[in-house]
């Protein structure tokens, strides 16, 4: 059931890139219709998959298979080139250059590591602690919201070159959510 | 910037704020990429775990099915094997996991069995296994402090795939762009971004499932503190049934079997997956047997028993809380253990590819730095040290458990590792492509060497 359901759904992401590929490929500008049936092709796939295999374990199963199968389009149409200098072109974005400085590394640092996860769990802890339903589900939920917030933050710290409105922000975060938090936990801890 | 180029600017964020998010990408991936890399290289072949398993001990029997009958027998065969106050966990034959296994535990104490189909045990050991999820687990550092490491690098995996699609702005231009050759700057980026964009949910899932199983000791600290005043045992009672009053009175066990078929009866049609049996042998014994529906990702079905076989406690998925349901499908999610060697294969292909994503992102700030005449050919050789050495050291520490099956090769890993990077950081005389090679070469030599000796055994 598992591999024949796999082998269909590598299919149907195979098929799906295909036509988002010819799409691309057009010179005249993209043609929405084959844009349209692409991505149509993909999520109908994993509505299929959920709907015949189950609503978590089929979605899980089509979104890897599916890259598998728009992969191999991406591999098919590779091209092998000559040995050149790249073109103006071709070149992706150049990262920000900016004087080194060792205090603003160590604070990036401290900013990125310790004090965006303070404030990442403030921010999930409060969401678990306020949140309404079973404990259970928004302990899950709040946990599950602190890598992604600890995640948001690292980008952000290491990308914000004013690094005092970083710091301000993260530290307010992190008084008022874990304040909150606590106060909230404080009350409703026994009913948890 | 020019006119034609504000034109051509179809991104959300500024040109500017996409060099500032690009530049976070570059710093974040740097400082976390060797620690990334290890977990992403052990969890792709951790995947393989069942099957590393059956190659490690090949005479072991794989039952393709296990009546009830033979499950009271393994039950009762390990009782007698394992003190009273340890737990007994059964797992049976599924169309997901071939082959029966048994394990006791209790703390720090574990003893494995594979179970055949007469329900007779033979050990079940893989020594090089074990050392490879441990080392994906928690880098065989301390548990809590080896899962908050591997915890922070998927924290910061996650972030490095946020900030690598806020930096693309061409996401859609270079969409199907895989060009190899010329530019090994160009080439590397096709590779790094196709590979980072196609394979974005998986990524996406593989690194919170990750953070969220690593960073889950801090988490529930945390909680506990805000919730019950520090008491992490309250926070785990919410997941966990209380265990029974103890009552280390000897008693006779129960007839699993019967217990097995009444359960079943009692689970609406899903298949039994695993049978746990607490402290055997005492008054105090709970027996629970665990089912799955063919549509869900764990077993959400449970019957419980007391030591005299009286059901004392009735579960059904739908009974169940959502964030229980979802903290149960988290691991099967994350080691795609959920449907069989299918999807173990592509869970592998998928592994590999974020390999792949995170090696090329180091090599492409190496290259940035050839092409500005500024070489770090000292870091291009230690890179090359750590994402083609890693693979050729685990292949060597399997080589040596197929040798010395008692060998310390945590130790030796660690040895070998260290030897590895510091070798090609003081070596000046190597070219940085010319070392890169030569691990290559090692690394079909060893996996090769490896593949024979496990292969031949297996034959034979």
């Amino acid at each position: 059931m598992i591999a024949v359901a796999s082998f269909l759904l590598i299919l149907a992401g195979a098929a799906g890139a295909w036509l988002l590929r010819r799409s691309w490929r057009r010179r005249e500008g993209a043609a929405p219709a084959l844009v349209g049936t692409g991505w149509a092709l993909l999520f109908a796939a994993i509505l299929a998959a959920g709907w015949g295999i189950g609503p978590v374990k089929g979605a899980a199963l089509a979104l890897v298979m599916e890259a598998i199968g728009a992969l191999s389009v991406v591999f098919h149409g590779r091209v092998r080139r000559k040995a050149a200098r790249a073109r103006a072109a071709d070149a992706a974005p150049e990262p920000l250059d900016e004087p080194g400085r060792l205090w603003r590394g160590i604070l990036r640092t401290l900013l990125a590591g310790p004090l965006g996860m303070t404030a990442a769990m403030a921010l999930a802890f409060c969401v678990t602690v306020f949140l309404p339903g079973d404990p259970r589900t928004r302990i899950v939920i709040g946990g599950m919201l602190l890598p992604v917030l600890w995640g948001l933050a690292m980008t952000w710290t290491l990308a914000d070159r004013r690094l005092l409105r970083a710091t301000a922000v993260l530290l307010g975060t992190s008084l008022l959510g874990f304040g909150l938090a606590f106060v909230g936990g404080s009350i409703l801890g026994g009913a948890a | 910037m020019s006119d034609s180029r504000k034109k051509q600017w179809r991104w959300p964020f500024s040109a500017e704020t996409v060099r500032a998010v690009l530049s976070s990408h570059s710093v974040l991936g740097l400082a976390f990429a060797a620690v990334i890399y290890l977990v992403c290289l052990t969890g792709t072949i951790a995947v393989f775990a069942p099957d590393l398993r059956r190659l490690e001990l090949p005479r072991t029997p794989v039952a393709a099915q296990l009546a009830p009958d033979a499950a009271a027998r393994a039950l009762g065969a390990a009782a007698q094997q394992v003190p009273g106050d340890v737990s007994l966990n059964l797992t049976l034959p599924s169309p997901a996991r071939q082959g029966a296994s048994l394990v006791a535990y209790k703390g720090r104490f574990e003893r494995n069995w594979a179970v055949a189909e007469d329900g007779s045990l033979s050990p079940l050991e893989a020594a090089w296994t074990e050392f490879l999820l441990n080392l994906h687990i928690c880098l065989h550092l301390p548990r809590a402090w080896g899962g908050f490491l591997v915890g922070l690098a998927g924290v910061a995996l996650l972030s490095s795939l946020v900030s690598g699609i806020l930096a693309h702005p061409r996401v859609v231009r270079d969409a199907f762009h895989l060009r190899l050759g010329g530019s090994r700057r160009l080439q590397e980026a096709d590779l790094h971004n196709r590979l980072g964009i196609w394979a974005l949910p998986f990524h996406f899932t593989l690194a919170l499932t990750g953070a969220l199983l690593g960073l889950s000791t801090l988490i529930v600290a945390v909680l506990s503190l805000l919730l019950y005043r520090g008491d992490t045992g309250r926070v785990y009672a919410l997941f966990l049934d209380p265990p029974p009053p103890v009552d280390a009175r000897a008693v006779p066990m129960p007839g699993i079997a019967a217990l097995v078929t009444q359960a079943q009866a009692r689970m609406g049609g899903a298949a039994v997956e695993s049978i746990v049996v607490e402290r055997p042998g005492r008054a105090d014994m709970r027996i629970s047997v665990h089912g799955r529906q063919p549509r869900l990702l764990v077993a959400q079905e449970e019957v419980q028993f007391d030591a005299r076989g009286r059901a004392i406690h009735v579960e059904h998925a739908a009974d169940l809380a959502l964030g229980t349901r979802m903290l149960g499908g988290i691991g099967q999610l994350h080691f795609g253990w959920f449907g069989g060697f299918p999807v173990r294969l592509a869970y592998g292909l998928l592994g590999v590819a974020l390999c792949v994503v995170t090696s090329s992102g180091v090599t492409i700030w190496l290259a940035r730095r050839r092409d500005r005449g500024r070489p770090a050919p000292g870091w291009e050789r230690v890179w090359a040290a750590v994402c083609w050495g890693q693979p050729v050291i685990l292949a060597v520490t399997a080589i040596l458990a197929f040798a010395v099956p008692t060998a310390p090769l945590t130790q030796l890993w660690l040895l070998l590792t260290i030897l590895a990077i510091a070798g090609s950081a003081i070596g000046h005389r190597a070219a940085p492509a010319a070392h890169a090679r030569a691990w290559r070469r090692a690394l079909l030599v060893s996996c090769g060497v490896a593949g024979l000796l496990y292969a031949g055994r297996l034959l034979l």
